[in-house]
């Protein structure tokens, strides 16, 4: 009862302040004021919370209000945020309002307070507010704790790239305090002698476990900090879709982005709302979420799907039919049936999507390099049939499907394999042979290609060969050859055969190829023709034949260098009168012969043309080797007769014949020539590729000359490295050689003869001296005057009786004042006892020449030692002493020298009447006391004996030898 | 008999060993334990002395007063200061599990230290009972766990405790060699 009565009192006074309002809105101030506001602090979101109520709101009324709520920091008057928030307001109700701090709310004390009006946007005029409600101090500075330092916000997170304010709190009143955010320091602001604040604008995300940012006081008293953790910006899913494979289940897939989780975050989470159904899910994976579809009960879906995480929501929206979003699944049992050669049938199964849904499925079928594709309408089982299928051959079936109502997406390929089973060869086989007489018999080569696949048709066993002699007496041979051969050689019994070739897989026996063999030989003068290839191959023509041929071939090895030239040859129709030969095995510089046959009806090849050519040609890559002969002082001959034109690189066109010379004058017929070594030579041309010999001429004798030989080609010249040296020998030494060599071969005869006739040579120019005790002479005195008269015997002599009688002594007094009126002597004794002491002197006497001398002589007192050493004695006989003996060539001559005035003296007998000016010659004789001469018992030319024609006092010896001595 | 004296040196002798193979790990788990914490804690040379914890009793103690001590109360203080690491170090694997959970290798590092301190309280209290000394009661040293402390305060108190850790090991081996010398086997 009292409660009622209450009740009515609050309507009663609801109803007359609605009255009043009514009458007094625009003069009175407003009576509901906020009142009871209540501050709290959420440090962990750093949200200021309000609550507050309306003063005097009546039971029932509902306004529509706004209160304009003011915040400040440190003081009341530092307003630092006005806010005019607008609500709805019914009696009795607690009003609630959030405002989050950039500032950590630790950081600083604030001051709310607020004041309201009724929101009547229809009514024009000023807003009329109720007064302020007085201030609220919020306040947690005082809660912290006994810590001298703190670092304000805790374990904040943040989205990368946005604004964060940090502050540090200080008891201690230090102002050394310093901040570091991972490591780097930061610049703040003082807000209060204790409190410093730090702005980081655009935070990047560093790492999941959060980013360091530290505080520490210059002395001691540790480090103070918090983490900031920084989440990636959530993303918008991409690629949202969902689709069905049975009309049971949506999957529903997209691309999530990057990951939004942290320690202090949960990665994103992903809802998924239908609006029509009005359902939602939470999807439990990252990318995709499934569905489940209430059958036959809705057909069209407008999907929600909602990222979320701590900071922040995302989503997007997808409206579609479920018929149009089947995705079947794959095919299955896929198998065939009926297969043959050229043939197969395709089976398969679907799942079936709903009753009433046809499916569209995609046949494709590769094989031989090929795909053909085909589109088969499917309720469960699918039914495909090939046909034209090659024999023998793999085949990949494959098949997907598709909603053939409403085109969503193919399922998945499933793939069979199957091979056609083999069928007879369809071609005969290409065949080609070489024929050659060996002995008188025809062997024919034979050569073929193996079948391709394609006209294979399954695996070649056999060869069969079937040669059928024309004449018909021989019959006919068969032969098999196993299948990897490629040829065989067969010694035919006749050459004029036909031979037919088959090739045999296990299925059957192809056509055959027909070849003849006649025994007369090809026309193989046809000339060669050259041909140029190109990087496509050789270009080869022929002119068409009058005659009627079933076609052309076109035969050239493959290694024309190696002995087995890996024969290759070319079937062309009857009609084509060009090809292009083309090969992987063609090198440039390799020079490949073509040899083009027409093909007659009776199968006959005759030969049409001859082709030669490069598929590019090379520089010669060596020179000839050239030999030199016919070397002369003006000229030499070169010869290469050994290089080989054809077996080159590429066709020589001539020969260079390179000159170096000093002197670097080029003949007519040459021209200079610069190397690549910048050394000038003349160059003389060739033409002619046939003509290996070439004569150098114009060359000057004894010169050096440097030479070489080099092809030339269209694509250049030889190497120009080895340049052989020759030297032109003298102009005159041929001649020389003609006049010395009989001059010295008659020397040599005279000298033999000379050696031959020695002895009659030394008794013509030096007899031996007569012995005395052989003499005639001797005998002849014995018997005539004196029996008793015998030859002195040297040994008989006495030597210290010698006597000299001279008898001028004006003329030895003048010889020893001056010397060099001295006649010159040659002393037959050793020089050095010229003069020391008289030496032993022998007289020889002959008689035969000089009586009166000999009659006078008395050798008796000729000196003599009582030994006389042998080489004295041999100093005579030697020819160089003999020759010294004439130089004391006396032309005081005996006639004029009394035999008187010297006691031991030998004359000669062969003294001659000198022609000579005799007042020059000494009148003094020789000295005679010292020695006796020996006087040459030879005549002296007069012209050599002539003495010197100056007025010379002296008399000087003739000089017969060079090298003699010569005394004054 | 339960009532026969064990000789000690066996009891010593397991301690000291399993001392030593701890004292070889604490750097390599203060290390791990810091590199994972970030700047400050993974700067070279990093070193924060003057952080301490209120529930671990700090080991640095002057020689003279630990050369003071008796082996009753030596093996008091470490069993006490063992007691409470392990505590810790459980609570410091709980707040890497949470800071660093892709972090295996300092998981394990901290799991392996916890059972070793473990391991050498079972060591010394068999120590104690051949001394015949009371084993004292196991307190929870921990006490009310300020489970809203931040991350950069449990940062720092995982830091407390694992330096700790090692400096208790250090003083471990120290005491278990005193009385290995003085009760040789």
């Amino acid at each position: 009862m009292a409660l009622f009565s209450v009740s009515k009192t609050a309507f009663l006074l609801a109803f007359l302040s609605l009255r009043t309002y009514q009458s007094e809105v625009l003069s009175e101030p407003l009576p509901w004021a906020p009142e009871s506001l209540k501050v709290s602090v959420n440090t962990t979101s750093q949200c200021l919370h309000l609550q507050w109520t309306v003063h005097n709101l009546a039971h029932h009324q509902e306004f529509r209000m706004v209160f304009q709520i003011e915040i400040s920091r440190i003081k009341t008057s530092n307003v630092i945020w006005v806010e005019n928030y607008t609500t709805t307001v019914k009696w009795n109700q607690v009003l609630h309002w959030s405002w989050e701090s950039k500032l950590p709310l630790e950081c600083a004390k604030h001051f709310i307070r607020m004041r309201s009006a009724v929101d009547a946007a229809k009514t024009p005029g000023p807003r009329v507010w109720s007064s302020w409600s007085s201030w609220e101090e919020a306040d947690v500075q005082n809660s912290l704790g006994q810590d001298p330092l703190f670092v304000f916000p805790k374990d904040k997170l943040v989205e990368e790239g946005s604004n964060v304010t940090i502050c540090y709190v200080s008891k201690s009143h230090q102002n050394n305090i310093s901040c570091y955010l991972e490591g780097v320091r930061m610049q703040g602001e003082q807000l209060d002698p204790n409190v410093s604040v730090f702005n980081l604008n655009h935070v990047a995300f560093i790492r999941e476990t959060g980013t360091n940012i530290y505080c520490k006081p210059g002395q001691g008293d540790g480090i103070k900090g918090t983490v900031l953790f920084v989440s990636k910006v959530l993303q918008e899913p991409k690629d949202f879709s969902c689709e069905t494979q049975d009309l049971m289940t949506l999957n529903c897939t997209w691309d999530p982005g990057s990951d939004t989780g942290l320690l202090k975050q949960l990665s994103q989470s992903y809802t998924l709302f239908e609006s029509f159904s009005g359902k939602k899910i939470l999807c439990k994976h990252k990318s995709w979420c499934l569905w489940q579809v209430a059958p036959e009960s809705q057909d069209m879906y407008n999907f929600t799907l909602t990222a979320e995480n701590y900071l922040r929501k995302r989503s997007v929206h997808l409206l579609f039919h479920l018929t149009h979003r089947v995705h079947p699944m794959a095919p299955f049992n896929v198998l065939f049936k009926n297969v043959n050669a050229t043939s197969a049938t395709m089976t398969w199964k679907v799942h079936a999507i709903g009753k009433y849904y046809t499916l569209l499925c995609q046949v494709e079928l590769y094989g031989e390099g090929k795909v053909t594709q085909h589109n088969v309408s499917v309720k469960v089982d699918g039914v495909h049939l090939f046909s034209g299928l090659e024999p023998d051959t793999e085949y990949l079936a494959q098949v997907r499907c598709a909603n053939g109502n409403h085109f969503w997406k193919w399922s998945e390929w499933t793939h069979q394999n199957f091979t056609t089973v083999e069928a007879a060869p369809s071609e005969a086989p290409d065949v080609w042979r070489n024929v050659k007489i060996v002995q008188g018999r025809c062997v024919v080569t034979l050569f073929w290609k193996p079948l391709s696949k394609l006209q294979a048709h399954g695996k070649i066993l056999f060869y069969n060969i079937v040669i059928e002699y024309l004449d018909r007496t021989s019959g006919s041979e068969v032969l098999s050859i196993p299948a990897p051969a490629s040829g065989t050689e067969l010694p035919l019994n006749q050459c004029s055969s036909q031979i037919r070739i088959t090739a045999s897989n296990s299925v059957g026996t192809s056509p055959a190829s027909v070849l003849v063999v006649s025994r007369e030989p090809g026309n193989e003068e046809v000339e060669e023709e050259r041909v140029k290839g190109t990087e496509d191959g050789f270009p080869l023509s022929w002119n068409p034949q009058p005659r009627h041929v079933t076609g052309y071939l076109v035969e050239w090895c493959e290694q024309p260098r190696d002995p087995p030239c890996d024969l290759q040859w070319k079937n062309l129709g009857p009609n084509v009168t060009s090809t292009v030969v083309s090969s992987d095995a063609f090198r440039p510089g390799v020079r490949y012969n073509f040899r083009i046959y027409g093909i007659s009806t009776e199968r006959v090849p005759c030969l049409l043309a001859r082709k030669t050519g490069y598929s590019q040609e090379l520089a010669p890559s060596d020179n000839p080797q050239v030999v030199m002969t016919n070397l002369t002082s003006h000229s030499f001959t070169l010869s290469w007769k050994n290089y080989s034109t054809e077996s080159q690189p590429s066709f020589i066109q001539g020969y260079h014949v390179y000159l170096k010379s000093k002197a670097g004058r080029c003949h007519s017929g040459s021209e200079k020539a610069v190397l690549s070594d910048d050394a000038v030579c003349c160059k003389y041309k060739i033409d002619n590729p046939e003509q290996k010999t070439f004569v150098v001429e114009n060359l000057q004798p004894e010169s050096f000359y440097e030479f070489l030989v080099t092809p030339y080609t269209s694509v250049g010249e030889g190497p120009h490295d080895a340049f052989a040296k020759v030297t032109t020998p003298d102009e005159y030494s041929p001649t020389l050689i003609r006049i010395l060599l009989p001059t010295v071969f008659c020397i040599l005869l005279i000298m033999i003869t000379c050696y031959l006739k020695s002895q009659w040579m030394k008794e013509k120019c030096y007899p031996d001296i007569p012995d005395p005790y052989k003499s005639s002479v001797l005998s002849l005195i014995k018997s005539k005057e004196n029996p008793h008269l015998t030859i002195m015997n040297i040994k008989d002599c006495v030597p210290d009786s010698i006597e000299v009688l001279n008898k001028q002594e004006g003329t030895r007094k003048s010889f020893t004042e001056t010397e060099s009126t001295k006649p010159t002597y040659l002393y037959l004794l050793p020089t050095e006892k010229r003069y020391s002491s008289p030496g032993p002197c022998i007289c020889f006497e002959n008689f035969t020449y000089n009586q009166a001398a000999s009659d006078s002589a008395s050798c008796g007192h000729v000196p003599a030692p009582p030994k006389a050493p042998p080489s004295q004695l041999g100093l005579l006989t030697s020819p160089e002493n003999l020759l010294k003996a004439l130089e004391k060539n006396y032309m005081n001559s005996l006639g004029e020298i009394p035999a008187g005035e010297t006691s031991l003296n030998y004359v000669s007998q062969l003294a001659s009447p000198m022609s000579g000016d005799m007042s020059n010659l000494p009148k003094n004789p020789p000295e005679p006391a010292l020695c006796s001469e020996y006087k040459m018992q030879m005549a002296i030319p007069l012209g050599l004996a002539s003495p010197p024609s100056s007025g010379s006092s002296s008399l000087s010896s003739i000089t017969l030898l060079d090298e003699g001595e010569r005394y004054h | 008999s339960p009532g026969a004296p064990i000789s000690p040196a066996e009891p010593i002798s397991q301690a000291y060993s399993l001392a030593l193979y701890m004292q070889k790990n604490t750097s390599a788990l203060l290390h791990t334990y810091l590199q994972h914490q970030g700047s400050p804690f993974s700067d070279p040379g990093f070193s924060a002395p003057e952080l301490q914890l209120s529930s671990l009793p700090p080991a640095a103690v002057s020689f003279k007063t630990w050369h003071a001590l008796d082996d009753g109360e030596r093996l008091s203080h470490a069993q006490g200061a063992f007691l409470a690491l392990t505590q810790h170090l459980q609570l410091v694997g709980d707040d890497q599990r949470d800071l660093n959970p892709g972090s295996p290798i300092l998981l394990s590092q901290l799991g392996a230290a916890r059972l070793r301190a473990q391991g050498l309280l079972g060591n010394m209290a068999a120590i104690m009972t051949a001394l015949g000394l009371p084993i004292p009661p196991e307190e929870d040293t921990l006490g009310v766990v300020p489970f809203g402390a931040s991350a950069f305060e449990r940062k720092c108190r995982g830091y407390v405790v694992t330096r700790e850790y090692g400096h208790w090991t250090d003083r471990a081996v120290r005491d278990l060699a005193l009385l290995k010398a003085k009760y040789p086997g």
